[in-house]
């Protein structure tokens, strides 16, 4: 081999080299994708409208086998009020209130508002955490980590870390359909770095001209032969008056 | 007589329930056109069955041992338009004890008007100043607390009537309420209250200012307070001024497992106001300690996640007289549920609580819910 060609294939070869770094750098690195947007986008499949009113009915399994149903209207306004009202027979009188970090917890027998620590909220196989924050984007600041595929779907996967008191876990891993940015799946982690549980997104509608989740299951980590389903239901964007947020207001139904 | 009872929560229900069914179906089939909003109807009810048995052991006084209750507790609410509601909550008791007697108590029953930032309500019905779990000092127009009872395990409670008017803007909320005792039982004690309320949510502080004055007794002063710290702990406390000062603090932690742990320390002066009928005037100022200890749900334990387990203990500090509660509660369905309650009560036989007149007394129940 001569010399000169021995350059030119050490030249091609840096140039290839530099190609190669040049598009990993575009087509891959964290500064190709704006995590924010992303996640904004995310949470509007959750949050169709600036003030709105949806059901939830949650149904729990053990063991494969459905042991208990649970029904909740939700009222959510902004990104930090959000009212539910516990609908199901053994829950009827209860309320639950979400300001911000604050959450306060309405039962009928106990004689005042109680207020709920973070821990509290993640009881239950479904957590009122679950039900009461889903703008990902006001409680969590989301790193692009890499895209990969999840059955025929190429997704971004965000890791979102807890940015307020009031998010429900501290860390979670979530996965967007790269196409339109709609939530595939998500894993969710406490602060000691436990794997708690995890979220798959079934389902979506069409209202009012926007896709919205009608269904998910999230899957108890820790107790494996448990999951929950959560149907959401006459999703309707609806004015809500200031006053149905105000954590001294007792007189609800 | 409770077959009496049972008919008639039956046909009180039955009537407006068709009724929301017919308005549910309109209401949803307006959302799911993209009509105009019409005024909106909401309507609520609900129905509670509880039967209670409770047994007294070592009875000091000449009672009979065994007391069965039977509740009938219906509830309504209509909202119309979120400008207009109407609640009611009624209580029909029968009991038997040395014989039958049965009654029928308004819980709650008042109408309310909601107009821009301002809200009015007229009738009897349930306020909730006091911050305390166990023990209030600060509220004022609260239903008793009883902390050897504190959720009022029963439903018992009854408001207060009375005429109130809100005014709610952003954290900021301002109430005046005039309440009559015209209405109360006459042993109640209670008289005319007029009373001020200002409460507001500032830097996670839910704090309160409270003040007024009963007719033909004390003016009073209170402030409340509530807060969150960090991921497992509440404090909450309250201290109020009514001849001398009464002061309550108390705080609540939950576990990494979903353990719920409350304490309140409770010193309120000994005037009429406070004291408990069992305590002498001339015991001076008592001091209070209530722990509870309880997890709902024990879902941990395979074949245990219906099931709630709980405990607690009020003790008065100065004579060292206590009472002491388990309780466990166990869901079946939708429902039902049983439960079983019992209390324990020690202390000197002239102290507040060893004056109790039986040495246990165990309650087991069952609760239909609609």
């Amino acid at each position: 081999m001569s010399k000169c060609m021995a350059r030119t294939i050490i030249v091609i070869l840096l140039i290839a080299l530099a190609l190669f770094t040049v598009y990993r750098g575009h087509a891959a690195t964290p500064a190709a994708v704006d995590a924010e947007a992303l996640l904004k986008r995310s949470d509007l499949y959750r949050n169709g409208w600036p003030s709105f009113v949806l059901r939830v009915k949650i149904t729990n399994f053990e063991s494969g086998k459905a042991d208990e149903e649970r029904l909740y209207e939700v009222s959510e306004k902004g990104t930090d009020k959000t009212y539910v009202e516990f609908m199901s027979p053994r829950d009827k009188g209860r309320h639950m209130l979400m300001l911000g970090d604050d959450m306060w917890v309405y039962l009928p027998d106990t004689s005042r508002p109680v207020r709920i620590t973070p821990l509290e909220r993640l009881t239950g196989d479904a957590s009122s955490g679950d039900v009461a924050r889903t703008n990902y984007a006001a409680d969590y600041t989301p790193v692009y980590l890499r895209t990969e595929k999840v059955g025929s779907e190429d997704c971004h996967v965000l890791e979102l870390t807890a940015r307020r008191k009031g998010s429900t876990y501290q860390r979670v891993l979530y996965w967007l359909r790269a196409s339109d940015a709609r939530p595939v799946k998500a894993e969710f982690y406490l602060t000691s770095g436990k794997h708690i549980k995890s979220a798959s997104f079934d389902e979506f509608a069409t209202v009012a001209g926007k896709s919205q989740l009608r269904r998910m299951t999230l899957t108890d980590e820790i107790r494996h032969n448990s999951h929950s389903v959560l149907e959401y239901s006459g999703i309707a964007p609806r004015e809500l008056p200031d006053k149905l947020f105000y954590q001294g207001r007792t007189d609800r139904f | 007589m409770k077959r009496l009872f049972i008919s008639a929560a039956i046909l009180l229900l039955a009537l407006p329930a068709a009724a929301a069914g017919q308005q549910e179906a309109g209401r949803q089939d307006a959302g799911q056109a993209d009509a105009p909003e019409s005024p909106r109807r909401e309507f609520r009810y609900s129905l509670a069955v509880i039967d209670d048995a409770t047994t007294y052991s070592k009875l000091t006084v000449p009672l009979p041992r065994n007391l069965n209750q039977l509740l009938l507790e219906p509830s309504l609410s209509f909202r119309y338009d979120n400008r207009w509601s109407f609640s009611s909550s009624l209580i029909g008791l029968a009991d038997t004890y040395s014989g039958t007697s049965t009654g029928m108590r308004v819980k709650e029953t008042y109408a309310g008007l909601s107009a821009g930032d301002f809200d009015f309500t007229v009738g009897r019905r349930m306020v909730r100043w006091g911050t305390g779990y166990a023990f209030t000092a600060a509220g004022v127009l609260d239903p008793p607390r009883d902390a050897t009872n504190p959720t009022d395990r029963l439903n018992l409670n009854q408001g207060r009537d009375m005429v109130k008017a809100d005014f709610v803007h952003g954290p900021h909320a301002v109430s005046l309420a005039w309440s009559t005792a015209a209405l109360a039982p006459a042993h109640s004690g209670l008289h005319d209250t007029t009373a001020f309320r200002y409460n507001v949510l500032v830097h996670g502080f839910d704090a309160s200012l409270i003040a007024g004055d009963d007719r033909g007794g004390d003016a009073f002063g209170a402030f409340t307070f509530t807060r969150v710290l960090g991921q497992a702990w509440e404090i909450h406390g309250e201290s109020a001024w009514r001849e001398q000062e009464a002061l309550l603090l108390g705080a609540k932690y939950t576990t990494a497992s979903g353990i719920t742990f409350i304490a309140e320390f409770y010193t309120p002066p000994n005037i009429a106001y406070y004291r408990d009928m069992t305590l002498s005037p001339l015991a001076g100022r008592q001091h209070y300690l209530f722990l509870d200890a309880g997890k709902s749900r024990l879902r941990e334990l395979p074949g245990w996640k219906e099931w709630d387990l709980g405990a607690y203990m009020v003790a008065n500090l100065d004579d060292r007289s206590y009472t002491a509660a388990f309780d466990a509660n166990r869901r079946f369905g939708n429902h039902f549920s049983a439960y079983l309650h019992l209390e324990i009560p020690g202390g000197g036989k002239t102290s507040e609580y060893g004056l109790t007149p039986y040495s246990a007394a165990t309650s087991a129940g069952v609760r239909f819910q609609l």
